[in-house]
């Protein structure tokens, strides 16, 4: 049994699988590692081996207006699309995860359908969608209504984006969570809710962070759907990377994106803490 | 205990108008995503499948017609037939790259005994995932372009001369599809893997069989789910990808989502942008479904 275990070891922890795993790995790394390397170089003109390393590129990606605007509005739109799908997400998946009735597959196949429809698909359906809407209120209703290009056009797209991620997480939670303890505080007078507060939401809290942090995260970083979406002076981060992308490739923008991958990994390093993130897919 | 007694008799008095008021709750917490997903998706989508047969008109949007010329323009023009082709090439060959690259990842993580590391790389997985592709886009410039690191390394061994061009080609898009996708893959298969017990793995082993055999009459028909389940996902995402092709494939290099965003955004021929949107569904979808029934036939359900 010894030679066996060992044997099976051997293969598993073997040069071959372990070192195919870890290339894997690699590669999945190596732009993030390369853009997070690049940022500290000191020549203005990407090159290796570097001259040296230098904080400037920071301070000048914090400094460029564009980026800091963008910046901001990423953030703006994240928080409002994470508050907005909390908000009418957790009430979906105590529905889902609870409640038994005729239609429920198809609630479920619903509420999950952004994440089906492609992003571009959905990205032009959605802007084709609001540009008619501001005709019709404009010739019919004589009201300037700015979809396209306005926040809450935006906004409202995000939602959509993050809204699967909320009922998914939270769902997954409150099928875990046992019931009886809910009745419990009912049965000891608790109205429902009250139960709910006091009770159900402390337990699938870990589910609401995760779902709330995810939320943040696929909203802070899309483009299929914010690239139709985005308007004169109001542009989203990863939008304004990529303009900057079309014309020059330097540390400042190796800068920004680094930036964004310390916010993005903290977010999800934290929701690690709380939920099992392979479960999240 | 009479207080108890008392609770139970009203609760059950009123169960027939609770009924009630439980559907009425049922509907009231679904209704404001239900409205949001259809009203903000569903009507959207339907809108533009609408579109997808009227007639162009440049500088007036479009006339409202009933025709099917947009989508025989797209099956009669050697050009975007070309660009469907080669989407759906790129898609098969990253799909098997990353499910020959995933399997060992996603072995190797499942039988990770160290929690620590375990945790680690599983994040190394994930963080990538969620980085955005305009990040991603970066570093892959940083890397590929001519005179990028795997360039300028490759000079500094000797092995090349030259530079030899990646950035902006049919290659650059596949590297890149396949790191964003590998991490799909790596996690369908790690939830599978995780489910076969090791006792399959020494059993195999014990009664002689070498390492790949046993990988391949013993593992491989365990795990088929997740290896379907993990290519299917990988597939309908690298058909539907967007920015990889746009950021490191350049100006010349065409495929499928970046056409449809051409197409509304660029020349505001929504009539056609709409039906190329829903050849590359409806494409993507049969071949699915086909794939699926033939799995299925093969396999048994999955």
């Amino acid at each position: 049994m010894t030679a066996l275990a060992a044997s099976l070891s051997r293969w598993r922890r073997g040069s071959t699988v372990k070192i195919a795993a870890y290339f894997t790995f690699f590669i999945v790394l190596a732009p993030l590692l390369a853009v997070i390397w690049v940022s500290f170089f000191e020549n203005k003109i990407i090159g290796f081996p570097p001259t040296g390393y230098t904080l400037k590129w920071f301070v000048n990606a914090w400094n460029f207006e564009r980026f800091h605007r963008g910046f901001t509005l990423s953030v703006q739109v994240g928080l409002i699309a994470t508050a907005a799908s909390l908000l009418i997400g957790v009430p979906a998946a105590l529905v889902l995860a609870r409640k038994k009735f005729a239609g429920h597959e198809i609630v479920h196949s619903l509420l999950m359908s952004p994440l089906i429809v492609p992003g571009i698909v959905a990205g032009a359906a959605i802007f084709m969608f609001f540009i008619e809407v501001e005709i019709f209120l404009n010739d019919q209703m004589h009201v300037e209504l700015p979809l396209t290009g306005s926040l809450f056009g935006l906004c409202l797209a995000h939602t959509l984006l993050a809204l699967p991620w909320t009922v998914r997480l939270v769902t997954a939670s409150l099928i875990g969570m046992d019931r009886r303890i809910e009745e419990a505080a009912m049965s000891l007078g608790a109205t429902p809710w009250r139960a709910f507060w006091r009770v159900t939401l402390p337990v699938i809290r870990p589910g609401i962070v995760a779902g709330a942090l995810f939320s943040f995260v696929i909203s802070f970083v899309d483009l299929e759907k914010s690239i139709f979406l985005v308007g004169p002076g109001r542009t989203t981060l990863p939008i304004e990377m990529v303009n900057y992308l079309e014309w020059n490739i330097d540390p400042t923008i190796a800068a920004v994106a680094t930036m964004q991958t310390l916010l993005i990994a903290a977010a999800l390093i934290i929701s690690d803490r709380f939920f099992n993130l392979t479960r999240a897919f | 205990m009479t207080a108890t007694a008392e609770g139970l008799a009203t609760h059950s008095a009123a169960r027939p108008s609770l009924r009630r008021k439980g559907i009425d709750t049922t509907f009231s917490l679904l209704a404001p995503s239900l409205i949001l997903v259809l009203l903000g998706l569903m009507v959207p989508l339907l809108l533009m499948l609408r579109y997808s047969f009227n007639r162009w008109a440049p500088g007036d949007l479009m006339t409202s017609a009933f025709t099917l010329e947009n989508y025989v323009r797209f099956f009669s023009d050697a050009f975007y037939l070309n660009v469907l082709f080669r989407t759906l090439w790129m898609s098969l060959v990253s799909t098997i790259a990353c499910l020959v690259l995933g399997l060992p990842a996603a072995y190797y993580l499942s039988r990770l005994k160290t929690r620590w590391l375990k945790t680690a790389l599983i994040l190394a997985i994930v963080i990538p995932l969620l980085m955005g592709n305009a990040v991603r886009a970066v570093g892959w410039i940083v890397l590929l372009a001519d005179k990028g690191l795997i360039n300028e390394v490759l000079i500094y061994l000797g092995v090349l001369a030259n530079p030899v061009r990646i950035l902006y080609t049919g290659n650059a898009v596949a590297i890149g599809l396949i790191a964003v996708l590998l991490p799909f893959m790596i996690i369908s298969l790690q939830a599978v893997f995780d489910g076969v017990s090791e006792s399959y793995e020494e059993a195999a082993l014990s009664l002689g069989a070498r390492p790949f055999t046993m990988f391949r009459r013993v593992l491989l028909p365990l795990i088929m789910p997740g290896i379907f389940s993990g290519c299917l996902l990988c597939f309908v995402l690298a058909m539907n990808a967007y920015a990889t092709p746009v950021l490191i494939g350049g100006p010349s290099f065409h495929m499928m989502a970046p056409k449809v965003y051409e197409q509304a955004l660029k020349v505001f021929n929504w009539p056609f942008a709409a039906s190329m949107a829903f050849v590359l569904m409806a494409v993507t979808l049969a071949l699915t479904v086909t794939a699926s029934l033939a799995l299925q036939r093969r396999y048994g359900k999955v």
